[in-house]
């Protein structure tokens, strides 16, 4: 099907308005108007299958197990939305080429105006539920950057936050909502969905869907008490104003309500709530409306009533009330748009908005005048126009009504108060703006506008005839397949006519329309009533409530958010201790089943020191130095522990860390108070964190015990099976290090060197003080560098090469390999800065540590590329026997030059830390700016 | 065995949390480096225990678990990495806020305020 | 018999590497615990060897050769740090 292109073409038309922004204005206006035009051709063409009853769905699978498919839809209400979207997109289009100004951002307005047509041609066509409200979200983003447009304006600003916030809320309730009827139902596709109402409407959680929706779709269709972020959107170009705030956006809930009429409909719940919420925005919307003086405003408030007449059709307990409002869906679009359009040229070529100084426009804008008339006629509900036919079918339904029990006339009756306030709002902007004597304090004369900006109102109102006139040849399969779509079974017998004889709904537009005209020639007291109450403005109000919530959320933050590092440290020891421990109480036993070794005497003893150790660190931790010297001695016991249980390259590993962290905690302690105060802390904290210290350390006994005794499947079979055919090695830890896990190693030695730069960058210009005189009083010894240290030190040197150029060779096969080789050399040449000082390293050693990472880096990243040469995957490792006279056979591997890779990283990282930290206390010091 | 070996572990997480919440930077890396240890411990053992056989291919049939040695392997050196960064870190905090407190600020002693009312 | 030799010197070098453990925790100055420490790597070279040869494998021998290299640079660092504070100038 074609239709699967729909939402995609507007897509990617989001992208051109701003490349062809640079050319004239039409032709970007062209541009941008092509490939929506384009789309809707598509869905011209996939039209006569649905006005057949047919519904089409077609999808392609992302997550499936998550119920995440991209999938569209088209059926009649589809169809329906997407022409309403698509034809008065294109129309608003042509309408804004004339509207904007030059100053004006062109491009960036057609790129919003696109992109929110791409989210509700989204919302229509989608038949995933996820997906719809993906696409929901996106409209309420791309109307807050559209009624925004203006940005310089702070009205602009806030009615845009303000729609923002109420249909971003409204949005996450709609998810709840989706989220807990796809649980229900178990799949979160419409047409799955749409056919489970049964199921739903008898599901203990109905309640709490139904109310999650009808958020979702109130909010957005500004009904009561949500609406009052509507008027306040009128802030946005009129453009916008006739296409998301009449036509489409807005019509995003109505839309929703249909969509899920068949699963949520047809309960007591959804016709008291729906209806009741309906009436009393129709009543609302319709009376305010009359006493905007602001035309926009008029419209706004307008449109808020005929919202909650359609919302109240769709919560009578009729099908032809849902045919009704389907029809006025159409029909609201078309004049409410035209009128919007026709405010925006009286903005555009009057300077003013305020009906208080638009007088008399009707020998200035005759056309125009003629074309807001026939609108706004249509909006009043005058008969030959499509406004009446749909209002005359809402009457007849309000008269069959029993939702109020024996109060139910009550329905019919303010309905027809509601519609004698339409057409009282109706006259006021025929009579106030066109007749009713001159203008008033006008800043330029008025005039008609350019030729072409008129065609859409023209092109709009000639619809409205249209429709009104010969219902059943334009709208009515249109109308019989989306209604087919709402109701979801065939339809009962209706007909479209203008007269249907004398009836009571008659009666009731009759006396609509007297009574409007009766208001509107009464209108004066009216409006000094409606003075003596005192002006309400929704937006101090919102932002109040606003500024009440961030004040809240800081009070809040300021409680948990105390600047207390020590605190965070607490609490997150207390929560990882409050979430590891309620699993082990389900725990039986930790002993699991796997045989143990029995304890031996050298074991104990090593478990002695470690405990010794541990505890005399904790106990002298005061005395720093004291304390830095337990902390090798448990480093030492580690590191046999290692080598005692079969981990010879870990216990290498663990020995030269060790050292040299040892160096790295000597360097900046000479920086630190030699002692911690004591008494600092509370004795209560004391307790408390020994407690959870404690606590900790006995889960992570138990877990650890756990673990050794349960059976282990583990995955290194493969690996030790592997290691020698697969990576040519026979130390499978380093084979696992630059070959099957090579990847990972690459990854960890970038994050060693992106640590070392950073600290290279923290101890750049730090300023601390140097000491002259040791913790008890001492100075310094005057000998610099003791001559048998430098002695012993130097003549090592060879030896330390020789041996790390040995663990490095080996380590593909015994223990060692390029970590281990790397730390060796890095102490080695430490060393010779710890005996011969800064100056004397400096001018041998005159290559920065920096070449060291990247040349290390490159070469393991070269060293994976090379792969790709023999078409392998990244880091597939390469390797062959050769032979050589006088040498004999030996092994050639691309996993060795990997190695390097990880060796030359490793002394660039440990060098650059140690070096310049030594450097701190002499001139090589670092300085920014300065290597 | 093994429950030794898990009582130490246990031991030494338990004095490198506790340092680790002390209020003084040093004592905090040293906390840090003590934990790092014993979590590399931890980590080791999650392959159970071998006694005499090493991972390296000699023929035999049995083997130590390769895969958390070449995981704590690196662990190992990363741990440096990051104990060098906090060695850092707390040495930029004090040449900058001119004291050694991880809130940045010494706290009033408690008891010198008694002593003070 | 070699392996009754290996166990019984290897006890004895645990009964050593407890008492410098001794040392180290009692002190009492700085230089003691230092030299403490020393020791401590000292016998555990042998305490490595002597496992070594007990499970007739060399694969513990580079650790050995790593304890001494090394241990005595970690002990220089520590001495050089009492003596003038600042171990790389």
């Amino acid at each position: 099907m074609h239709y699967f292109w729909v939402p995609f073409l507007p897509m990617l038309g989001i992208i051109i308005p701003l490349l062809t922004n640079k050319f004239n204005r039409s032709t970007c206006a062209l541009a941008t108007a092509l490939l929506p035009a384009l789309a809707l051709g598509l869905i011209l063409f996939d039209l006569p299958a649905v006005l057949d009853g047919q519904a089409f769905t077609q999808s392609i699978e992302w997550i499936p197990l998550l119920g995440l498919n991209l999938s569209f839809r088209l059926d009649g209400l589809s169809v329906l939305f997407s022409l309403l979207i698509l034809g008065i997109g294109l129309l608003v289009i042509l309408y804004a080429r004339y509207y904007l100004s030059e100053k004006d951002h062109m491009g960036r307005f057609y790129c919003y105006l696109i992109m929110f047509m791409t989210a509700m041609l989204g919302i229509v066509m989608s038949n995933n539920m996820l997906q719809l409200w993906f696409y929901w979200e996106l409209t309420s983003i791309s109307s807050f950057l559209l009624i925004s447009f203006w940005s310089h304006s702070s009205d602009a600003r806030k009615g845009a936050r303000m729609a923002l916030t109420i249909t971003g809320a409204g949005g996450l309730a709609l998810l709840a909502g989706i989220v807990l009827l796809g649980e229900v139902v178990g799949s979160y596709q419409l047409n799955v969905v749409l056919n489970s109402a049964e199921l739903v409407q008898q599901h203990p959680y109905y309640l709490a869907i139904l109310s999650l929706f009808l958020l979702g779709a109130f909010t957005k269709s500004a009904q009561f008490p949500f609406h009052f972020w509507l008027p306040h959107a009128m802030a946005a170009p009129t453009p916008v104003s006739a296409y998301l705030h009449s036509a489409t956006m807005v019509k995003a809930g109505i839309f929703l309500l249909a969509r899920f009429y068949p699963v949520l409909a047809g309960t007591e719940v959804w016709f008291v709530v729906v209806s009741l919420t309906g009436l009393f925005t129709l009543l609302l919307g319709a009376y305010t409306a009359l006493f905007k003086h602001d035309l926009k405003g008029l419209l706004a408030y307008s449109t808020i009533s005929h919202l909650g007449l359609i919302v109240l059709l769709l919560g009578l307990n009729t099908e032809l009330a849902a045919i009704a409002a389907v029809f006025h869906i159409i029909n609201h679009a078309i004049f409410k748009a035209s009128l919007f359009m026709a405010a925006g040229i009286i903005d555009h070529e009057s300077g003013s908005r305020d009906m208080r100084k638009l007088n008399g426009l009707w020998k200035y804008m005759p056309i125009t005048a003629t074309l807001a008339m026939v609108a706004s006629a249509s909006m009043a509900g005058v008969p030959l126009l499509n406004g009446f036919l749909s209002k005359e079918m809402f009457f007849t339904e309000t008269l069959d009504q029993s939702i109020l029990g024996s109060l139910s006339w009550l329905i019919p009756v303010l309905a027809t108060i509601g519609g004698a306030f339409a057409v009282a709002y109706s006259l006021r902007f025929i009579h106030d703006v066109f007749f009713n004597g001159e203008p008033k304090g006008l800043t330029k004369t008025p005039h008609e506008p350019p030729r072409y900006m008129r065609v859409p109102v023209e092109i709009l109102v000639a619809l409205c005839l249209v429709v009104g006139i010969f219902p059943a040849y334009t709208v009515g399969p249109l109308l019989d397949s989306a209604s087919l779509a709402v109701l979801n079974h065939p339809l009962p017998e209706f007909s479209l006519a203008i007269w249907h004889g004398f009836n009571i709904p008659l009666l009731m537009s009759g006396l609509a329309i007297a009574g409007g005209l009766a208001i509107y020639l009464n209108r004066k007291p009216l409006f000094r009533f409606e003075g003596l109450f005192p002006a309400i403005d929704a937006k101090i109000k919102f932002e109040g409530a606003i500024q009440a919530c961030v004040r809240w959320a800081q009070k809040v933050n300021q409680t948990l958010e105390s600047g207390s590092l020590q605190r965070y440290a607490f609490w997150l020891c207390f929560f990882a201790l409050a979430l590891i421990a309620p699993p082990l109480l389900d725990l039986d036993t930790t002993r699991g089943s796997q045989a143990e070794y029995p304890l031996n005497g050298a074991v104990a003893i090593a478990a002695v020191l470690l405990v010794a150790g541990s505890l005399a660190t904790v106990i002298w931790s005061h005395y720093r130095l004291i304390a830095l010297l337990m902390l090798s001695l448990v480093g030492l016991v580690v590191s046999i522990t290692f080598a005692y249980f079969s981990a010879p390259d870990l216990a290498l590993t663990q020995l030269s860390v060790e050292i040299v962290t040892v160096i790295l905690l000597l360097l900046a302690l000479y920086f630190f108070p030699q002692h911690t105060p004591t008494s600092k802390s509370r004795p209560s904290h004391f307790v408390r964190d020994l407690a959870v210290a404690s606590l900790i350390g006995c889960i992570i006994g138990s877990i650890c015990f756990a673990l050794m005794t349960s059976p282990l499947d583990s995955i290194s079979e493969f690996f030790i099976a592997n290691a020698k055919t697969g990576g040519g090695g026979t130390n499978v830890v380093n084979v696992i290090l630059v070959d099957f896990r090579g990847f990972d190693t690459f990854g960890e030695i970038t994050v060693l060197g992106i640590a070392a730069l950073g600290i290279y960058k923290l101890i750049a210009r730090m300023r601390l003080s140097m000491r002259t005189k040791d913790h008890d009083g001492r100075l310094w010894a005057t000998d610099k560098y003791p001559v048998l240290l430098s002695v012993i030190s130097q003549s090592l040197l060879p030896l330390f090469l020789l041996i790390s150029a040995y663990i490095f060779m080996r380590g593909h096969n015994l223990p060692g390999g390029g970590f281990i080789a790397g730390l060796i050399t890095s102490i080695a040449l430490i060393q010779q800065y710890l005996a011969h000082g800064v100056d004397w390293m400096t001018k041998r050693v005159s290559v920065s540590y920096h070449y060291f990472i990247a040349i290390g880096l490159v070469t393991a990243a070269i060293t994976g590329l090379g792969s790709w040469a023999f078409g392998q995957p990244f880091l597939t490792s390469w390797f062959d026997y050769f032979s050589l006279p006088w040498i004999g056979k030996f092994e050639l591997t691309s996993a060795l030059v990997f190695d390097l890779g990880v060796y030359l990283t490793v002394i660039g990282a440990t060098l650059l830390i140690l070096a310049n930290l030594g450097k701190l206390t002499t001139k090589e010091r670092l300085t920014v700016g300065v290597r | 065995m093994e429950l030794v070996y898990s009582v130490c572990v246990g031991f030494m997480s338990a004095c490198g949390i506790f340092l680790m919440l002390r209020g003084h930077t040093f004592t905090l890396v040293i906390g840090l480096t003590l934990l790092s240890y014993s979590v590399n411990l931890f980590l080791f053992a999650s392959g159970g225990l071998t006694i005499g056989s090493p991972a390296v291919l000699n023929g035999s049939e049995n083997y130590a678990d390769p895969l958390p040695q070449a995981l704590v392997l690196t662990a190992i050196v990363i741990g440096f990495a990051m104990t060098a960064f906090a060695v850092i870190l707390a040495m930029r905090g004090r040449a900058d806020l001119g004291n050694d407190h991880v809130d940045g600020d010494d706290p009033v002693d408690p008891l010198a305020r008694e002593d003070k009312a | 018999m070699l392996s009754y030799a290996t166990l019984f010197a290897s006890g004895l070098i645990c009964i050593a590497l407890a008492l410098n453990a001794w040392r180290l925790i009692v002190g009492p100055t700085t230089p003691d615990r230092i030299i403490a420490v020393d020791t401590m790597y000292i016998n555990s070279i042998a305490l490595i060897i002597l496992l070594g040869l007990y499970q007739g494998t060399t694969s513990y021998y580079e650790s050995a050769l790593l304890i001494a290299l090394l241990g005595f640079v970690s002990t220089a660092a520590f001495c050089k740090y009492l003596l003038r504070g600042d171990i790389i100038e």
